[in-house]
């Protein structure tokens, strides 16, 4: 099967054709057929319950069984097989409501949902937020992620490169709602676990109290697992902890959703390293069966020049980062100077100048469009004072009497590579420099330290250091060992290691229990269809997103408060209206052909449907060129499009934007609702050289036809 | 090939990197955009963060893919 199939909405096609192409004669075959079909249907859209599955084994029994029609019997022995044989595809769209394959139009996810590497069900939780649930979205969020509040603060957020809302003007800010959602619902108490299953009273150890590790610890938790995490640091959150810093992740954020995992019953051993405080074999002694590697790439890349080695004001960003998150506020210098273009070394910049340094430089091999580091972090650090020095290589660190005093660097120039697009920075001969510092952070990249794990001798490694695992299942090629995180992706993000914490928890309990292990990473799962709020269309078009007001530059420099200070509530809901919904609208564009090719009305200006090729959209377009046909509606797959007359009013309405509102009128007959002025117009402009004018009159079909006689004849009805 | 966050690429061949499984041979063809490329220290060796449209956010080799726009 490729990921285009699905056996559900196969068998549903299977049955379909047979019905309509005759093949079934007999009464009996042709109504247990139409029961089978509508079954599935119910699997296909998500209105299925537990009895489905059973009830559909028993129809296509019947149906193969059924001797009195051949054909009947070989399509009710070919359903059959398909059943048993991907019972458990049908189960998943009964018990999810999710179709992987995304062929079942109302069960596919969202492209945000897809994008997200927890795979939050992100349309359901916005539409909460936009209607002031907040309590229920961090429900939701949390079937999937287990920090709701620090991904609202610090997420990479894939989910916004790939909203459809950004083919318009911007993308919802999805990662800002989240936020907000997370610390009213923790402030009004309405933040909660969800509930658990039996304890199982088998025991699970995690290695590492990071992002990765502590959601594998939840899900295990929720499971019925005990789970032990081991963490050589003082306290949890790993790198979220000890390498984002305060100004953009307060701590109380971490230990606050740190606690509802504790509140599980997960048990954390802190200033316990593994390999040293504790071994593989005393926890298996103890009863531990699966262990999961979170361990985190906390070691450094060394610059290797000269002099790196010879200073103690020459460090390491990610141990001067940490040093500072666990509460040493020394200055490293007056004027330091940070070398690298990543986040890290922006981080680094701008800890330096929270901690009062008076002059802080960057010094980049490459140019600011090389630099790795978010546009954002790069933006926020200029704002705030930082220096940058492109093109600078750097050659030694220069000191004299055990003290830093500046690094020699030469310019460079970027050049073309060999064979190669790559540009790359060159030294230029002569040109040599000192920038002066009195302390120098090196920031040019982590590597996984492999200390604690040489228990582990047939413990595969990739060429880039990092652990090896199937990414289906974060399973190692050892037995009951898993790995997840930074030690398997390299540096990386936040949710990712949330992410693969999920997946690997998934997979603990499928080994602990004996099951076979996918060969494909999951498919997101879609918890809910929230219903939508209505929107007008030029309101929907006028919401642009809310800009995230900041902290006022001088607290910025001195202190590390948080600099992004959130959005208010209205902006919350405000912004919340502008999702576009596209779990319900799977952007098919049916709706647009039709409009446009069939009826030639072209009333539909819906350019964000193209992923690739975008064209323009106004959703206000459709309010002056429609004309209430309903044509849109009647053949959308997933009633994303929809038309209905309310108080005098025919309205169509795409996921709750109203696209058009025009009065319907009347059958100046018999009272009957007969469309609107323009699609009355349309109908006779296509009809009048084969219907008789009626004057000004509006008549329904059947009025219109027995008026269309008397005038013919002349003849009125006597009152 | 240094890439940016927000570009749009292709999974035009299968990458000969050890990271490649079997499962995303799937992948080939598909478009995304790049969520994380490397953060840290611009290697063209290192992973990169792709969202595949249709097919969720997975991490690949540089090699597979292709920059489809400025």
């Amino acid at each position: 099967m490729t990921l285009t199939q699905c056996p559900v909405d196969q068998t549903l096609a299977l049955l379909c054709g047979a019905m309509e192409e005759n093949r079934l004669q007999h009464p009996r075959s042709r109504r247990i057929a139409g029961q089978l079909i509508a079954m599935i249907e119910d699997v296909a859209s998500g209105r299925a319950g537990s009895e489905h599955l059973p009830t559909l084994e028993r129809l296509a029994d019947e149906l193969a069984g059924f001797a009195a029609e051949a054909t009947g019997m070989a399509l009710g022995t070919e359903v059959r097989l398909s059943l048993t044989a991907n019972h458990e595809v049908f189960a998943s769209h009964i018990e999810t409501q999710n179709c992987a394959a995304g062929a079942c139009d109302r069960l596919a996810p969202s492209p945000c949902q897809m994008a997200c590497p927890a795979g939050i069900d992100i349309p359901t939780y916005v539409a909460l937020i936009g209607e002031g649930r907040d309590a229920e979205a961090i429900e939701t969020i949390r079937r999937d992620n287990p920090f709701p509040w620090v991904c609202g603060l610090v997420c990479t957020r894939p989910c916004e490169f790939m909203c459809v809302r950004g083919r318009i003007d911007q993308p919802v800010a999805i990662k800002t709602l989240k936020a907000f959602a997370a610390e009213r619902a923790l402030s009004l108490g309405h933040y909660v676990n969800p509930p658990q299953a039996p304890p199982k009273h088998r025991k699970v150890c995690v290695v590492g109290a990071g992002p990765g590790g502590m959601s594998a610890a939840y899900y295990l938790a929720l499971n019925g697992y005990t789970v032990r995490v081991l963490e050589a640091l003082p306290m949890a959150g790993g790198m979220m902890m000890v390498g984002i810093p305060r100004y953009r992740l307060p701590r109380e954020v971490i230990d606050r959703e740190v606690a509802m995992i504790e509140a599980l019953g997960v048990e954390f051993c802190f200033n316990t390293r593994l390999g040293t405080d504790v071994t593989f074999e005393q926890l298996r002694a103890e009863g531990f069966e699966a262990f999961f590697l979170a361990i985190g790439a906390h070691a450094s890349f060394r610059l290797n020049i000269p002099g790196e080695n010879d200073f103690p004001q020459v460090t390491q960003a990610v141990d001067f980062l940490k040093r500072v998150a666990l509460g040493d506020r020394r200055l490293p210098g007056q004027e330091v100077i940070v070398i690298g273009g990543g986040n890290v070394a922006v981080d680094a910049a701008r800890t330096c100048l929270r901690l009062g340094c008076a002059s802080v430089t960057m010094a980049y091999r490459r140019t600011l469009s090389e630099m790795p580091a978010d546009v954002e972090e790069i933006e926020q650090a200029e704002e705030e004072g930082v220096q940058f020095s492109f093109l600078t290589i750097p050659v030694a660190v220069e000191g004299e009497q055990g003290r830093v005093i500046g690094l020699r660097s030469l310019k460079a120039q970027m050049i073309a590579q060999a064979g190669s697009k790559r540009m790359v920075p060159e030294p230029i001969k002569g040109s040599e420099f000192i920038l002066r510092a009195d302390a120098v952070i090196s920031a040019i990249g982590q590597r996984v330290e492999k200390k604690g794990l040489e228990e582990l001798q047939t413990l595969a490694w990739t060429r880039r250091d990092t652990i090896q695992v199937h990414t289906a299942t974060m399973a190692t090629d050892l037995p009951g060992i898993f790995a997840a995180g930074d030690a398997v992706t390299g540096p990386a993000t936040v949710v990712e290691a949330i992410g693969g914490g999920k997946r690997a928890a998934a997979a603990i309990d499928r080994y602990l229990n004996g099951l076979p292990q996918p060969s494909m990473p999951p498919v997101p799962v879609r918890h809910h269809r929230a219903a939508w709020t209505e929107v007008p269309a030029a309101t929907k078009m006028a919401l642009k997103r809310q800009p995230m007001p900041l902290l006022n530059m001088d607290r910025r420099r001195t202190t590390f408060q948080q600099v992004e200070l959130g959005l208010s509530e209205n902006m919350v809901r405000e912004e919340a209206r502008r999702c576009l919904r596209c779990d319900i609208c799977r952007r098919c564009g049916l709706c647009v052909t039709i409009c446009r090719d069939k009826m030639k009305v072209d009333a539909l200006r819906l350019g964000y449907l193209d992923f690739d090729h975008p064209g323009p959209t106004d959703f206000r377009w459709t309010q002056e060129h429609c004309i209430a046909c309903g044509a849109c509606a009647a053949n959308c797959p997933n009633d994303a499009m929809q038309m209905e007359d309310r108080k005098g009013e025919r309205i169509v309405h795409l996921c709750g934007t109203i696209l058009s509102r025009q009065p319907v009128r009347y059958c100046d007959g018999c009272g009957q609702a007969i469309g609107t002025d323009r699609y009355n117009a349309f109908v006779r402009q296509r009809t009048q050289r084969i219907a008789p004018v009626t004057g000004n009159r509006v008549y329904c079909e059947a009025c219109g036809r027995r008026q269309s006689i008397l005038d013919a004849h002349d003849v009125h009805p006597m009152d | 090939m240094a890439l940016r966050k927000g570009q749009k690429v292709e999974v035009f061949r299968r990458s000969g990197d050890e990271s490649w499984e079997p499962y995303m041979d799937k992948f080939i063809g598909r478009h995304g955009i790049i969520t994380d490329p490397d953060t840290s220290i611009n290697d063209p060796e290192s992973l990169v963060e792709v969202s595949l449209d249709g097919m969720g956010t997975h991490r690949l080799p540089q090699d597979c893919l292709r920059v489809l726009e400025a």
